[in-house]
């Protein structure tokens, strides 16, 4: 079956137990409740799911339980991208022996590394396995390290399996750019924008969304998607203003309020690791406040 | 004060011409004008960065200003960038394009400084509370590295100011236009954004509903085309426009600054080239680049000449 990636995704965040150890039934009964509300695709673990304060073997018992609980429902990516290019290269590897769909993987970390260098990570990545392979873009987080519309044409051109990208920049000319390159060489190209940033993305050639308020609000986000799918752009533009408010409440340290927020919808997940906070008494109430202003708590799924 | 309304539309951002020895082409620039007048613009802003408003003498701000004025008098509004380092020396640029007849003045950060929050809120309110007509604050943080601004610096100009209409978005940032727009409008509903680059579909799907375009000059009937067809908010249709006219913008930012001057002149409107410091695009780099221009087929349906 090709891999099709459309719609409001899921990457789902990872729960973990009190003690901070990882809490794999938690996560299973949270694929399953992504799955039944409508997620299109699961992708973990995203920075959102804590990747880079989670140890190799950790990721690997994780992935292995998504593809497990999932089991074909929908098509299941795995985040590789870590410190090392040879942990990302293991886990890439990994996924594959798993039977996962796909892979995703962000430009290097800490290094500030030329085009030529990003361009020969893609390909050794995506020659390593033979699984599709998802891009994953965010200059403003890497400082300005990025895939440009160049770098992906070559990619393209160089890779069979190079499907999509995660398009995190948020940014008119880079998403114009590398879709105007990538759609016309290959136009089952997914663009799919980090975060539900879907009003403008979509008419613009975008193929959906890795979720962000998914855990909280899966109705809403589908209910944008849907808006923006049909070109309804005013109520998109609604729809879009009251996500980006709940965004601006789940952003900061994120995913701590985001996991706090969970609390609230009947869908506990534990604490966030080290050095991120774990969110505060005070700030889940200030939390049910706002959940509660916006009509989320009385408008989307309460437990699991 | 009751918030004055001024919806600006299709705004057009033109070049200064200059002359071989540097001084304003007044010739140039009036037959520059009356084609943007005549070729769909629902308003000209200027002198934007495009037109090199840094290196203009305040004296020859003030002339372009009323040029353009006297040019566009009972045709379309004006609207006057007053930007500067110093408080006020920008204000009296605003109050002086105020009483020449200036329909709305842009803004943006001060040149150089970076003065804490509230002294840029204070460099806002001090040049907006100078004149009766409406205010736009020009968001360009490419070009003005030093201080930012914020929704949280926006949402307190409009409590303090009543003129203060929108904001001119040069990001291309999503989050900005989003955040901003949001909640700008729940404090003044009739708020509004522009879009201050050639990207106006996004900006458009995001709420933008004014479009500041340098390459009206170069393209005026591929930028309206895609300004009339986001105003319908059909974005679906406007992609393949905002595809030509990105590929379109990437051609004239690869020629550098001077890359806008050198795409006017191969569209056979001559406006000479920048003042310094900035520099020309050297004879073999422009060829390069107007062979670039002549293959972009979009280009076969704009106008050449004035």
């Amino acid at each position: 079956m090709p891999l099709v990636l459309k719609g409001v995704m899921q990457s789902p965040v990872t729960p973990l137990k009190e003690d901070f150890s990882p809490d794999l039934e938690t996560f299973e009964r949270l694929l399953d409740f992504h799955v039944r509300t409508g997620a299109t695709a699961i992708s973990w673990p995203h920075h959102k799911g804590e990747s880079l304060n989670l140890t190799i073997p950790e990721r690997k018992a994780f992935a292995e339980v998504a593809v497990k609980v999932v089991a074909g429902r929908v098509p299941v990516s795995i985040h590789v991208s870590a410190l090392s290019l040879r942990d990302s290269m293991d886990l890439a590897r990994h996924a594959e022996s798993i039977g996962a769909d796909a892979i995703i993987a962000i430009t290097p970390y800490f290094w500030n590394p030329t085009p030529e260098a990003i361009y020969e990570y893609f390909v050794k990545l995506g020659t390593t396995i033979d699984l599709p392979l998802i891009a994953y873009n965010s200059p403003s987080y890497l400082e300005g390290v990025e895939l440009t519309g160049e770098l992906t044409k070559r990619l393209i051109e160089r890779l069979p399996n190079f499907v999509g990208m995660k398009e995190a920049s948020f940014n008119s000319e880079k998403y114009l750019e590398i879709a105007r390159v990538a759609l016309p060489l290959r136009p089952t190209f997914a663009m799919i924008s980090g975060v539900e940033f879907l009003a403008p993305a979509i008419p613009m050639g975008g193929a959906g969304s890795y979720s962000s308020a998914g855990a909280i609000c899966p109705r809403l986000c589908i209910e944008l998607y849907e808006a923006c799918a049909k070109g309804e752009s005013v109520k998109a533009r609604e729809l879009q203003f009251k996500l980006a408010l709940l965004w601006d409440l789940f952003r900061d340290q994120y995913p701590s309020s985001l996991k706090g927020g969970m609390v609230l919808m009947g869908r506990p997940v534990g604490p966030t690791r080290p050095p991120l906070p774990t969110a505060s008494k005070e700030r889940i109430a200030y939390i049910g406040e706002q959940l509660q202003a916006l009509g989320i708590m009385d408008t989307e799924p309460h437990g699991w | 004060m009751v918030t004055p309304m001024f919806t600006p539309g299709f705004v057009h951002t033109p070049v200064t011409p200059f002359a071989a020895d540097e001084t304003i082409d007044w010739s140039s620039f009036g037959r520059l004008l009356d084609f943007h007048i005549a070729n769909g613009a629902q308003a000209l802003a200027l002198p934007m960065h495009v037109a090199e408003s840094v290196s203009l003498t305040d004296a020859e701000q003030r002339e372009v200003v009323f040029f353009a004025l006297e040019k566009a008098r009972g045709k379309i509004p004006v609207i006057a960038h007053v930007s500067d380092a110093g408080t006020t020396i920008a204000a009296d640029r605003a109050a002086h394009a105020e009483r020449a007849g200036a329909a709305a003045i842009v803004i943006t950060t001060p040149y150089y400084w970076t003065p804490p929050a509230d002294m840029l809120l204070e460099h806002f309110h001090q040049i907006g509370a100078s004149v009766r007509i409406p205010v736009f604050l020009w968001h360009a943080p490419d070009e003005m590295r030093g201080s930012k601004i914020t929704t949280d610096l926006v949402l307190k100009l409009i409590s303090r100011l009543p003129n203060f209409v929108g904001v001119v978005d040069s990001s291309n940032d999503w989050q900005f236009q989003i955040n901003v727009l949001s909640n700008a409008q729940r404090a003044r509903p009739a708020f509004q954004l522009a879009c201050g680059t050639e990207y106006f579909a996004s900006a458009g799907a995001n709420g933008a509903t004014g479009f500041f375009s340098a390459l009206a000059g170069v393209a005026p009937v591929l930028t309206r085309r895609l300004y009339e067809i986001c105003r319908k908010e059909d974005y679906f249709e406007a992609r393949p426009l905002q595809t030509h006219l990105a590929a379109l913008h990437r051609i004239v930012k690869s020629g550098g600054f001077a890359g806008l001057k050198s795409a006017l002149r191969a569209m056979e409107r001559d406006c000479g080239i920048p003042r310094p410091p900035m520099e020309p695009l050297d004879a073999s780099r422009e060829q390069g680049f107007l062979g670039e221009l002549r293959r972009f087929p979009p280009l076969g349906a704009e106008p050449r000449g004035w």
